[in-house]
């Protein structure tokens, strides 16, 4: 069986959108492809039962039959975490779960790509992080990782020993456009002295990090206020309108694909975020809604504006979850992350097929 | 006159929404327009046959003679099928009261956007939408949905707030202030401040222009065209939201950012516009400045009956830009021989509390005629011996046979009245406040002083604009939109010096080209992440060439303890400046929403941070301009020698200042610049650090 279990050195990395890409790619081809992620860590309750969204996206973009439990025999929750540390899991019996899901799933397929969950160590509390699982399977490793600096060569080589020969190779992912050249020139080269081979840079891309205005607001059950404005922008990142409207204007000037959060009476704050390129979306608290002739000029501006009820502290505390944990993660993100594949990395090796 | 002529003087007016339905605004502005309108009216409304007398068409072209104005009253979502129609029919001017567009909200934004496409496409001169109308008393035009019309006179007057321009005008009625013509300008959505002034500068019966703004759409603009119209005639504006809480409320009001109040004072300064802060000052100053002549200098004369009161106006002359006026022997002598022993014969002039009008008239004849007075103030307190009334028409007398501007203060309540419209109705304020009275002609002085102002163009360096252009354009290829010192080539290329150096990415290079400098260096972590690299210990200077390596891994660590993930692009490598030989100055750009590019100069170190003695132009500026920032900061003398020190080159930090104007104004895509520190020395200056933020959509 060709197996490729994908993992990570962090959680929120893209992985997800890279093994979508990768199934699909060869379903494309013509293989008969099948998907499974043996522990379910983004979980969010579906209809009485908590599951993880990924195997949920890759049911519909693969066009998959299989059942939700096998994709996912593991459920690991909070609960799960504990039960297992009070030794209430049996981890052979685990192990043997996922294998049978996977025999189950495997069957007639001509390639089985394996999600990796949280990062490389998710799962040591039951023997089944993703070196374990891989063994489990037979299966040959991908290792996904960021680049912020050199510093993150210690983590990448770190995690490519812990793989071993099981490891086929890595892909950057997500790297700053200022950090590519470092990274070709330097990281790369040393990596593969090591005999550590790197399959690719795939370079940071808007619809690939952060999330919509769109998703924001729904993730925070926003109210949006101009109905007319396309809600397809990306944000990265938020910024805080808590001073008067010209030192408003500077921090937001210096920013970039923001949000910018602040209360509803804060007139000039909201017109000086108005007045700058790298905001991408107002996002006012507390349930104060804006002066009308802000909503006029927002509308003019083409810049969304949406309104919570919660104050800004903890508005804060909720547009960061979503931004850390909530990559987009949607059809559109897995084609273009399929495109990304194509130009940077060789997929044909990587799967070791024939495309 | 200009092209709104036919706006303020039309012969035929259309009130398109015209009705007679009580409480209808369309029937309030039809009423006003029949009050006194000495032109056509014509009611336009298709479901009426007649209204208030006047036959009713269906639509404006339904109307076969030429139509000069159409007055909008219709409901919002009509509006702009109105103001198309209005434009098909040939009508250049369109006043548009209905209100309901971006003022509230996205529906009305949309509405608006139409409005405006409409408007252009027919290039009509559109007043408005959700404006209370306009007024011009020389045809009688009311065509505001006000309850009162007003008095004629030489104000012409705009204001951003419909209903700011109703209590003016109740109250400009009951003080006999008249005016010309005067508009609500609504949401500007067309027309704005800068059409007006242009108008009125051009209207010989405007005497001063006055305005109530919110917010100055184009900036530059409006300074550009006030400077031509205050050459001729006066402006003075309120312009409102000076504090946050305000520039919050205006924000609320108006939908705009209200752009930093330092660039408001700085663009109003440059336009030649008198800025003032209340109510009270803009209708002292227009009506000493509808009515007075103008000084030949700054030198006031003070004569009075009351000692305490004289004194206080003397201070108020202090605290103003005028000054007491130093009358000749000749002066002197002469009242030595016309006023009491008792009396004071030098200025402050008290000529006693049982002085009549006759001394008053004595005194103010010697003093008026004095070649070293250009104004004079006559301060009186009531007294058995004094009639206000006989007072009032000697100052009148000696105003108008002299021809100097005077004010008075006749302190008084109910006994001043009849004095006071003797002295009003011939042009000469009176007010009971002599600190009125004082910034009153003070506002005539500082308008002289503009008046006789040269403006000069700016200067047009010859730059490497392509070089720049390309240091810009590849930052932005890197999705980089704050830059450091590894853009100091974009400085050079606008001639503006820089010292020797390269940013470099490994200590070996660090090495080399601090080999190459043959001396002491300066080295500077280089990274968009880090704004002050001194406080992390990102600085280094006075490297030896043997600690070169060793600083590189230095700098590059502290940075990396202070942001784990911060983008280095490497180590600045520089020669070492005698820095201490040097004056350090900041020179920085801010681009205004309003106002565009605005150029600060400053002294470095605590005068910026903690004294902020800093100075703001709008772009471009001039070599005069330029030169009056040196002048305009408090810690000038530091520049020129004092303590000892050398004085600084001024014409290199001169031509400095005008170099980074014309960079900022080439490239709209610079929001923002530092310059700090720039060093000046007694022969030239050189930019030691940069930092700046692009608007990558704007390349």
């Amino acid at each position: 069986m060709n197996t490729l279990l994908v993992t990570s050195t962090n959680d929120g990395i893209g992985k997800t959108a890279i093994t979508l890409a990768l199934a699909r790619r060869a379903q494309q081809a013509g293989y008969d492809v099948g998907y499974m992620k043996p522990k379910g860590t983004r979980l969010q309750s579906a209809v009485g039962k908590t599951r993880d969204e990924d195997p949920m996206l890759a049911r519909e973009l693969l066009d998959l039959d299989a059942e939700m439990h096998e994709m996912e025999p593991i459920v690991y929750s909070p609960t799960f975490i504990q039960e297992a540390i009070r030794g209430r899991e049996d981890p052979d019996e685990l192990r043997e779960r996922v294998v049978d899901s996977f025999e189950d799933l495997a069957e007639d397929k001509d390639l089985m790509i394996v999600e990796g969950s949280g990062d490389l160590s998710t799962g040591s509390i039951v023997d089944l992080d993703d070196v374990d699982i891989a063994e489990a399977l037979d299966a040959r490793m991908l290792l996904v990782t960021g680049y912020d600096s050199v510093a993150t060569t210690d983590a990448v080589l770190g995690s490519a020993q812990t793989a071993d020969d099981r490891l086929e190779g890595v892909v950057f992912n997500g790297v700053a456009d200022a950090k590519m050249d470092e990274l070709n020139d330097d990281v790369i080269p040393f990596l593969d002295g090591r005999d550590v081979p790197v399959f690719g840079a795939l370079p940071t891309v808007p619809e690939l990090s952060g999330v919509t205005v769109e998703e924001l607001a729904r993730s925070l059950g926003c109210n949006v206020l101009t109905p007319d404005i396309d809600l397809d922008k990306h944000v990265e990142r938020f910024t805080v309108g808590a001073m008067g409207g010209s030192s408003a204007l500077d921090q937001f000037r210096r920013t970039r694909d923001a949000v910018m959060i602040t209360g509803g009476d804060r007139s000039e704050v909201q017109t000086a975020a108005l007045e700058s390129a790298g905001i991408k979306a107002l996002l006012l608290t507390g349930g104060f809604r804006p002066a009308s002739a802000v909503l006029g000029r927002a509308q003019e501006e083409g810049v969304p504006i949406l309104l919570v009820q919660s104050d800004t502290r903890t508005t804060i505390d909720r547009v960061e979850d979503v931004l850390h944990a909530g990559r987009t993660r949607t059809g559109d993100t897995v084609d273009r992350m399929g495109e990304l594949l194509a130009e940077g990395v060789d997929v044909e090796r990587l799967l070791s097929v024939d495309l | 006159m200009g092209r709104l002529s036919t706006l303020f003087s039309p012969d035929r007016v259309a009130v398109v929404g015209a009705t007679d339905s009580d409480g209808a605004v369309g029937r309030a502005i039809t009423e006003n327009l029949q009050a006194s309108f000495t032109g056509d009216i014509v009611a336009v409304n298709p479901y009426k046959e007649s209204v208030l007398g006047l036959p009713c068409h269906d639509t404006v072209a339904d109307v076969e003679a030429d139509i000069d104005v159409a007055v909008i009253v219709v409901p919002p979502d009509v509006a702009v099928d109105s103001i198309r129609e209005a434009g098909e029919a040939g009508i250049e001017n369109v006043v548009v009261i209905t209100a309901g567009f971006g003022e509230t909200g996205t529906e009305g934004a949309a509405r608006e956007k139409d409005l405006r496409e409409t408007a252009a496409e027919y290039d009509l001169n559109l007043v408005g939408p959700n404006s209370l109308g306009i007024m011009s008393t020389p045809t009688g035009l009311n065509a505001t949905f006000g309850n009162e019309m007003a008095t004629s006179g030489g104000i012409s007057f705009m204001s951003q707030s419909g209903a700011f321009v109703t209590a003016v005008l109740d109250w400009a009625a009951e003080r006999d202030v008249g005016f010309k013509d005067i508009v609500s300008l609504g949401n500007k959505a067309i027309l704005d401040e800068r059409d007006f002034i242009d108008e009125w500068g051009a209207d010989p019966d405007t005497d001063v222009i006055l305005g109530y703004l919110e917010d100055i759409e184009d900036g530059a603009g409006f300074v550009q065209t006030a400077r031509e119209v205050t050459q001729e005639t006066p402006i003075v504006l309120v312009k409102s939201g000076r504090t946050d809480a305000g520039a919050s409320a205006a924000a609320s009001h108006t939908g705009a950012m209200a752009g930093s109040e330092a660039a408001y004072e700085a663009g109003l300064e440059q336009s030649g516009a008198i800025r003032v802060e209340t109510v009270q000052e803009l209708f002292d100053y227009a009506q000493i400045l509808a009515d007075q002549p103008l000084p030949e200098g700054k030198e006031v004369a003070i004569v009075t009956n009351a000692g305490g009161p004289g004194v206080m106006t003397t201070d108020a002359v202090g605290d103003s830009g005028l000054d007491l006026a130093d009358l000749t022997d000749d002066t002197v002598e002469r009242l030595a021989e016309t006023m009491p022993d008792e009396a004071n014969i030098y200025n402050p002039v008290d000529i006693i509390g049982d002085a009549p009008a006759a001394r008053f008239q004595a005194a103010l004849e010697t003093v008026m005629a004095d070649d070293n007075v250009a104004m004079a103030v006559v301060v009186a307190c009531p007294t058995a011996v004094l009639s206000f009334e006989e007072l009032a028409e000697v100052v009148v007398d000696c105003q108008q046979e002299y021809d100097i501007p005077v004010a008075t203060t006749l302190m008084g309540g109910q006994s001043v009245g009849p004095a006071a419209s003797t002295l009003t109705e011939s042009g000469i304020p009176n007010y009971f406040d002599p600190a009125r009275a004082v910034d009153s002609l003070d506002a005539l002085a500082r308008y002289d002083d503009i008046q006789s102002r040269e403006y000069t163009d700016p200067e047009t360096f010859d730059v490497d604009r392509e070089r720049a252009r390309s240091i810009l354009s590849s930052a932005a290829d890197r999705n980089q939109n704050r830059l450091g010192v590894e853009a100091m080539d974009l400085l050079d290329a606008y001639g503006i010096p820089t010292p020797e150096g390269e940013v470099v990415d490994s200590p070996s290079e660090a090495q080399s080209v601090a080999e190459s400098i043959g001396d002491e260096v300066v080295m500077k972590i280089v990274s968009p992440d880090i704004l002050h690299k001194s406080d992390i210990g990102g600085v280094e200077v006075g490297v030896s060439p043997e600690d070169v390596w060793d600083t590189y891994e230095d700098l590059v660590v502290r940075a990396r303890n202070y942001q784990q993930d911060a983008t280095i692009l490497g180590v600045q490598v520089q020669e070492m400046l005698d820095v201490d030989a040097g004056t350090e100055t900041i020179l920085g750009v801010n681009r205004d929403p309003q106002f565009g590019p605005l150029v600060l100069f400053g002294l470095g170190g605590i005068f910026v941070e903690v004294l902020e003695d800093t100075t703001l132009r709008v772009a471009p500026v001039s070599e005069p301009d330029a030169r009056s920032m040196l002048d305009d900061i408090e810690s000038a003398p530091l520049l020129r020698g004092a303590r000892g020190r050398d004085p600084v080159d001024e014409d290199a930090l001169v031509e400095t200042i005008q170099r980074l104007s014309q960079l900022v104004t080439d490239f709209p895509a610079i929001v923002e610049l530092d310059i700090n520190p720039l060093v000046a020395t007694n022969d030239g200056v050189a930019a030691i650090d940069l930092r700046l933020t692009l608007d990558q959509e704007e390349l």
